[in-house]
This record gives structure tokens, C-alpha cells and sequence, in this order.
């Protein structure tokens, strides 16, 4: 638990966030994801009755003990050391995450880096809510890495040790 | 306003010429208010990206609201030295700004969402446009435009004490509790600077020595046309625009460095390398203000200006951690030199025209638009060119700006 999720503020919103997430969640159980029909490309929903909104034809859960949102989220090393927080997500052609974008170091902003670091090499724990994301990496070896730009035609992301010059674990 | 009623004539009874006690608490007050706008400003910084990304903000709606802040700020400059001008009791503009800060942190602890986001950063953007100016004028009321320098130079002490606490204490805020924590200790702050306005309200009640200045200039003003075209004032913000260009990419492109290379405590590395320029400032700012205000004003820009090249310098040749924080204290002497100068080679231009804050407003234009410059320009360099290059360009536009002080800025202390 680092100092910056055990702070009760944040504590008490992720709480309510959670909170109101599973009332949604818990409407939801009325129409469980089984019993719904398939549906087709031609399968058109029943246009909006005039009393009321148009919504979503169904819902399914996202429960908070599976799913975690993740933008500024806190990355930790596997040692504990806090490395930076989330600022991004790359994806590929078909939406599949590649990468994050980590927002590494600096002090009050300055000095902070972004790097792209291969999505494989993050563990989330979903089953706590303010829990912080788990790099395989440590400090030094995302330090040095390439700034990552958004608008560039390319860039580079860290991706896991080589296995011969890892010590074993760090790249699983 | 607070308490600006009955105290002024107690001061108004007072002669001409005399320290008095009111005198006296006036100078502290500022000292004091100097201390805590600089506090209060280091949140609003570069941190407002990093708060926003704590809040889940993606990176485009950050650089959004980041843009309108300095859209604002750019935009308000004169339009906000307009406004100041208009209104002699400069306390009240200082006050109201600092009202408006209080909002701007609140919003941003409290409704971290777009609205109030994108608010936050208009309504900072225009205070900072007004409480700029009204403490350089409130300066020259208290001091006068021959001990003006001494004056600003004691301001420079306080705003680098301020500026070195504030990085100290929101640094830590942020490490060891919240981001978030960062902005109620802003807004906490923001009322901690309205006490020391207190005795500078009651300075200006009419009939007082110190606004004799400020009641004269508000009954003839000159054309605005002829105050933005005064040659010197155009000349000095040219040198202003110069210097920022090089210096605003300085820190941070030297903070992305340490980040990359330092074997362990970057952030304490980068920590440093912000308040040991402050420290710097502090300790000698009050006697750039005195040698402004014996040996003129050339001089103190110049002297401010060339440690701008000699840092570039350093910094290219020797690119180690360590060595980085240790040239970046020079910054307290270049930082401090042209937070003295810039209002007094301003008011010495246009402390009689009834336009002073509209020509403050003017150089704080062309120091913003030095500062948008110069950090995607440096970034630009740096990425083609590495960083020897990038900071030998910084170099190259400081070098540009000392020589201009140089040779084309003509000295204007009064003699």
C-alpha cells in the first residue's frame, strides 16, 4: 500500500465510486448476460417508446472485483518503488492494449518523463479497488527509455528483459 | 475590502518624509504577501498535469486546459494592466486576485472535472495577470521611484523564500499524502496572504504621501498607443522576450535529464535543483536591488542575463546529475535580476503616464510569449539534436539577449 492510496480522501471516493458502480452492477441482474438472445448485425433494437429516453438495449456487469479503471492509476516496481502513474494506453489495430504510457519521475511536474512500457510487463490487482498497478520493471530499467510522443509516425516501448541477461522472473 | 475604513487617518496625520509605523508595517505587509503569492503560484504550475493525471484525465483534455490557462494569461496581459490602472487601490485588485486563486485551488481539489477544470485555469490565467502588477505598484507607492529597486529587490527575497517553501511543502504534500492535498494547501494558503494586505489597504486612503503619486496619474493618463510604443519599452521586452526564450526550457529540460540519467534520488536531485536557485535569489536580490538603484539598470539585467549562456554552456559540457543542479542555481541570479528590472526599468518609463500596469502588462506579454516558446522549441531541438544542442540554442538566445541589453538598451534610472 503506498502513501498516496492509503489517503483517506481518495479512500472514501473510490468508495463511492465502487458503491455506485455496484448499484448499477446490481440492476443488471435483472437481465443476466445467459439469458439475453444473440444478437445478429440485422437484429435491430425496438425503436425508443416515446415516454422516456433512448438507452442501451442491454447492460452487462462489470463487477469491481474483476474490472478496474485504470487511467492515473499508481505504478509500483516489484520491489514497492513508486514509478509513476498511467497516463496512457496504446493499442493496436484490433484495439488489443500494446502498451502504457507511464508518466515516470520528475518533482511538482518537472523533470517527469513518459515512456511506453510493453502491456504485458503490468499486473493489476483488481480485487482492491485503489490498488496500484505492478511493473515487472524497475526504475532503472524504464529510466532511460525513449520519450514517448503520441504524434510521432513511431516510437518504442520497453518491452521485457532478454531472457539470457534476465535474472529469470523479471520478464514472465 | 478588509478593514480599510478609520485606519487611514491615523496614517494620514502623519508627515511627509518620515518612517512611520504605518510606513513601516506596510513595507512587512508586502514582504509577507510577496512570500505567500509565490507559495500559493507553485501549485498552479507544472503540477496541474500531474494533478489531472491522478484524476483519470487522458492526455489531450490535460493539454486542453493547460493551453487555456496560457491562452489566458497571454491574452489578459494588457487588457488585466488596463483594468489595474483604473482602479487606485491597488490593495483591493491584490486582494480580489488572490480571492480568485482561492477559487481556482477549490475547483481543482474539490471538481477535478471540465468545467470547473478549464474555470480554474481562466480565472488563475486572468489573476495572475492583475496581482502581478498591482504588488509592483503598491511597491512603487511605498517606495518611491528612487528607492523603487531596494524595494523590488526585497519583493525578489520574499517571492524566492516563497517559491523555495512552497516547492518544499507541496512537494512533500504530494509524495506523502495527495495530489489533491496540494490544492487545499493552496486555497489554506490563499487566505493566510489576505493578513498581510491588511495594513497595505489602509495605505492608500487619499490625502497620504505614498498615493499623491497614484492620485496624480489618475487624473491625466496618456494614450495607450504612446505607452506601447515607447522605444525603450519595446526594446526592454524584446530583451525580456529573449531571455525567457532561452531560460523557460532550461529547468525542464535539465529535470528530464536527471530524471534519465541519475543513478538514485532523481527526484530529490530535481527537488534541489528548483530551491537552491531560490535560495540563491533570496540571498542576493536585495543587493541587486540596491546596485539597480546605484549603478543603474543595464547593469543588473546584463549581469542577470549572462548566466543564462554560461548555464546553457555548462550544462552541454558537462551533462552529469549532480553537476546539473549545481549550474541551476545560477538561475536565482538570472531569475532574480529580471523579476527586479522588468517593473523598475518599467516604471522608470512609465511610472508618470497613468499607464504603468498597462506597460507591466506589456512585458509580461512578451515574457509569455518567451516562456510558450521556449520549451517546445528546446523539446524540438533536443529530439533532433540531443541535448548538447538544445541547450546550447538556450545559450545562443541568452547570449542574443545580453548583447541586445547591451548595446541597444539605453539606462534609465533617474538621476
Amino acid at each position: 500500500m503506498t502513501a498516496l492510496s492509503s489517503n483517506p480522501v481518495r479512500r472514501i471516493w473510490s468508495a463511492i465510486a465502487a458503491a455506485a458502480f455496484l448499484a448499477v452492477a446490481g440492476v443488471s441482474f435483472d437481465a443476466p448476460a445467459q439469458d439475453r438472445p444473440a444478437r445478429t448485425a440485422n437484429d435491430v433494437p425496438p425503436a425508443p417508446v416515446k415516454s422516456g429516453p433512448p438507452g442501451p438495449s442491454y447492460l452487462e456487469p462489470l463487477y469491481a472485483t474483476e474490472t478496474t479503471s485504470i487511467l492515473g492509476k499508481n505504478v509500483i516496481g516489484p520491489n514497492g518503488e513508486k514509478l509513476g502513474m498511467i497516463a496512457d494506453v496504446v493499442v493496436d489495430r484490433d484495439g488489443r492494449p500494446r502498451a502504457a504510457v507511464i508518466d515516470f519521475g520528475g518533482f511538482l511536474g518537472v523533470g517527469s518523463r513518459k515512456v511506453a512500457i510493453d502491456w504485458n510487463l503490468l499486473k493489476f490487482d483488481t480485487e482492491k479497488r485503489d490498488h496500484t498497478a505492478v511493473l515487472a520493471l524497475d526504475r532503472r530499467e524504464i529510466q532511460a527509455a525513449p520519450e514517448y510522443k503520441a504524434d510521432a509516425e513511431s516510437a518504442e516501448m520497453v518491452g521485457p528483459p532478454l531472457v539470457e541477461s534476465s535474472s529469470g522472473d523479471a520478464g514472465k | 475590502m478588509p478593514a480599510n475604513d478609520g485606519a487611514g487617518t491615523v496614517a494620514g496625520q502623519a508627515q511627509h518624509g518620515v518612517k512611520r509605523p504605518a510606513a513601516i508595517s506596510a513595507e512587512r505587509g508586502l514582504d509577507w504577501f510577496n512570500l505567500f503569492v509565490a507559495n500559493i503560484q507553485t501549485g498552479f504550475g507544472p503540477f496541474v498535469a500531474v494533478y489531472l493525471t491522478t484524476q483519470g484525465w487522458t492526455q489531450t483534455r490535460i493539454g486542453l486546459a493547460l493551453s487555456l490557462g496560457t491562452i489566458t494569461a497571454m491574452a489578459s496581459q494588457l487588457p488585466a494592466g488596463a483594468l489595474v490602472d483604473m482602479i487606485s487601490n491597488k490593495a483591493a485588485v491584490a486582494f480580489f486576485s488572490i480571492l480568485a486563486f482561492t477559487a481556482s485551488a477549490l475547483f481543482f481539489a474539490w471538481w477535478p472535472t471540465p468545467l470547473f477544470v478549464y474555470l480554474a485555469e481562466v480565472l488563475h490565467g486572468f489573476s495572475s495577470c492583475t496581482l502581478g502588477p498591482a504588488i509592483a505598484a503598491m511597491s512603487l507607492m511605498i517606495a518611491g521611484p528612487r528607492a523603487l529597486g531596494l524595494r523590488l529587490g526585497r519583493n525578489a527575497r520574499f517571492a524566492a523564500i516563497g517559491n523555495g517553501i512552497g516547492a518544499a511543502l507541496m512537494g512533500a504534500c504530494g509524495y506523502y499524502f495527495s495530489s489533491q492535498s496540494v490544492f487545499l494547501l493552496t486555497a489554506a494558503l490563499t487566505l493566510a496572504a489576505v493578513l498581510p494586505l491588511l495594513p497595505l489597504a489602509r495605505l492608500y486612503e487619499p490625502g497620504r504621501p505614498a498615493s499623491r503619486r497614484e492620485k496624480s496619474t489618475a487624473r491625466h493618463r496618456e494614450p495607450i498607443a504612446s505607452v506601447l510604443t515607447n522605444r525603450t519599452l519595446l526594446g526592454f521586452g524584446m530583451c525580456a522576450m529573449l531571455f525567457t526564450l532561452g531560460n523557460a526550457a532550461m529547468l525542464p529540460l535539465a529535470g528530464n535529464f536527471v530524471t534519465k540519467r541519475a543513478e538514485s534520488e532523481a527526484t530529490l536531485l530535481i527537488a534541489a535543483g528548483i530551491v537552491l536557485p531560490q535560495l540563491v535569489a533570496a540571498a542576493i536580490s536585495p543587493a541587486l536591488g540596491r546596485l539597480a538603484d546605484t549603478h543603474g539598470r543595464r547593469l543588473v539585467l546584463f549581469l542577470g542575463f549572462c548566466t543564462l549562456p554560461i548555464r546553457g554552456l555548462l550544462f552541454a559540457a558537462f551533462p552529469n546529475p549532480g553537476m546539473m543542479v549545481a549550474v541551476q542555481s545560477l538561475d536565482g541570479v538570472a531569475g532574480a535580476s529580471l523579476g527586479i528590472i522588468g517593473p523598475l526599468v518599467t516604471s522608470d518609463v512609465a511610472a508618470n503616464s497613468g499607464r504603468y500596469n498597462l506597460a507591466l502588462g506589456f512585458v509580461g506579454f512578451m515574457i509569455g510569449i518567451g516562456a510558450t516558446f521556449s520549451t517546445g522549441l528546446a523539446g524540438l531541438i533536443a529530439d533532433r539534436f540531443g541535448n548538447p544542442v538544445a541547450f546550447m540554442s538556450l545559450a545562443a538566445a541568452g547570449v542574443a539577449a545580453a548583447a541586445l541589453v547591451w548595446t541597444a538598451m539605453p539606462e534609465t534610472r533617474p538621476q
